[in-house]
């Protein structure tokens, strides 16, 4: 078959449309159906998009929260340029929807300058995946049922780098919008520069092909797929010399931070090398398994639907995720070589 | 903008902003097209656009940049869904097709239903993405606008399409 032959297959008749018809018929419908936009801001996400960039959402979510726990957790030795953070091992943060409200974001407290912003791209296959990443992409020899290697797609983000730099005057002013008083920032703090590098990352995503998606509804696919396999480097965090203790002592001492959260963090007995996993517990439960030879966390959503896993091991996080039981889930994950 | 979300929240009256016509004025007509390359029927095609604009309405504001990207994707998806779980019902679309296009030439009529079946039957087995890249590239968009669409490298398209349409052919002829 030519490919004349697949153009004069792939030709329709078009009939002339009637867009303002078809407005018209739109607005009946959302009137008549009350449907209601559920966006909060004009601005919506650019990541916020549907298809491959279904894990981009998951990656850039676990990104922030993974940034924001290692700065409240960040400790260790100051010298010139440290190493704070770097995970070897991952732990469950049980945090509730006061935490998530309560506490400020990153800019908050300074400002972050990406050097390099993650830019997730796709690829064709693992080959292509592991020459851009310079990575040995572990891949699984157990698949459950129904989810297939030919239904595989790859996507992959390089290293990213990223400076945040704390200001004093960002503190105060973010904190006077909410009407609260920041604890004064440490002079040796203001001005003090983290370098953060997360990545490279490669993900695998299977869907199963047959998973009813609803022929009605295009946001039917915005679910989650049945598989999702993350392998990347941890964020490592450096500092160009902020007293370390002081900064954890301060990020806690902040107004939104709750006692509990606090103390949940302060309670990591290594917390320069290891990676809190948040879990809203009024969403998700979560446990301690033993996966790869190494403790790793289970995430169970209330539903019932999807689990998660999440490990560190040989200098790589791995997460895998998917609607699937948690046997299913973990002998995925063990499978992985 | 978040007062107007809370507004809406409350039960204010929906409905539909200057951005959102002027988005839908401005797609629609390649929305449908795009759907209609995979479900073979206008009508069809046009009840795709509505849900697919509808659901964008639900979840994006209308001056993204993204949008038009979104569109055309969700168009693609949306559609391939549609025949897939036509064809797990059977294939009764064949005499659907005929009994609604009864053109002047009978015979040619009919071949140009089996074709049409031909080729949902060929995308609806495809792989997903690789159905998706060769409509959407057979629609007209540019490798630009497919990469936007399907989050792919630029630079990737053209190996993809590639293989796309080795896969189309595999399918259409097996």
């Amino acid at each position: 078959m030519s490919e004349h032959d697949i153009e004069r297959l792939m030709t329709v008749a078009e009939r002339p449309v009637d867009s303002e018809s078809a407005l018209a018929r739109i607005r009946e419908r959302i009137e008549r159906e009350r449907i209601q936009p559920t966006i909060a801001t004009s601005g919506g996400s650019r990541m916020d998009r549907p298809l491959v960039s279904i894990w981009i959402k998951g990656l850039a979510a676990a990104a922030s929260v993974a940034l924001i726990a290692t700065l409240l957790t960040v400790s260790g030795v100051a010298e010139t340029i440290i190493t704070l953070f770097e995970p070897k091992t991952v732990v469950a943060v049980p945090i509730t929807s006061a935490d998530l409200t309560g506490a400020a974001g990153l800019t908050a407290y300074g400002t972050l300058t990406w050097s390099s912003p993650p830019k997730p791209y796709d690829v064709p296959d693992i080959a292509t995946a592991e020459k851009a990443t310079g990575m040995k992409v572990l891949v699984p020899s157990q698949l459950p049922s129904g989810v297939s290697v030919a239904n595989a797609r790859y996507g992959v983000m390089d290293r990213t780098t990223a400076t945040y730099t704390f200001s004093a005057d960002k503190t105060r002013a973010a904190a006077a919008l909410l009407n609260r008083t920041a604890p004064p920032m440490p002079a040796n703090i203001d001005g003090s520069k983290l370098f953060i590098t997360g990545g490279p990352a490669v993900v695998q995503y299977f869907d199963d092909g047959t998973a009813p998606k609803s022929a009605t509804s295009a946001g039917a696919f915005a679910s989650l797929p049945r598989l999702i396999i993350a392998q990347g480097k941890g964020p490592l965090v450096q500092s160009d010399g902020v007293t370390v203790e002081q900064l954890q002592q301060y990020l806690l001492a902040q107004p939104g931070i709750t006692p509990a959260l606090a103390a949940q963090i302060r309670a990591i007995k290594d917390p320069s090398s290891t990676l809190p996993v948040p879990i809203p517990v009024d969403m998700a439960t979560s446990k301690t398994v033993t996966v790869q030879g190494v403790q790793g966390v289970f995430v169970g959503d209330s539903t019932g639907l999807g689990s998660a896993v999440i490990w560190s091991k040989d200098g790589y996080v791995f997460g895998v995720a998917g609607t699937l039981t948690e046997s299913q889930i973990l002998a995925v994950a063990n499978s992985l070589h | 903008m978040e007062a107007v979300a809370a507004l809406r929240a409350a039960g204010a009256a929906p409905g539909l902003t200057a951005a959102f016509e002027a988005l839908f004025r401005r797609e629609y007509p390649r929305v449908v097209g795009i759907a209609q390359r995979i479900v073979r029927d206008a009508d069809e095609a046009e009840d795709v656009a509505q849900d697919v604009f509808v659901a964008f309405y639900r979840k994006h504001p209308a001056d993204a940049g993204y949008a038009p990207a979104w569109l055309y994707a969700a168009a693609a998806h949306t559609a391939l869904n549609a025949i897939r779980s036509r064809e797990r019902r059977g294939r009764r679309e064949t005499v659907h097709t005929l009994e609604r296009d009864p053109a002047v030439d009978p015979q040619r009529s009919a071949e140009e239903a089996e074709s049409h079946a031909e080729v949902r039957a060929a995308l609806a087995r495809m792989d997903e993405r690789a159905a998706a890249l060769l409509v959407l590239r057979h629609s007209g968009l540019s490798y630009e606008e497919i990469a936007a669409a399907l989050g792919l490298r630029r630079s990737s398209i053209g190996t993809l399409l590639g293989r796309a349409e080795d896969a189309f052919r595999r399918e259409v002829t097996r």
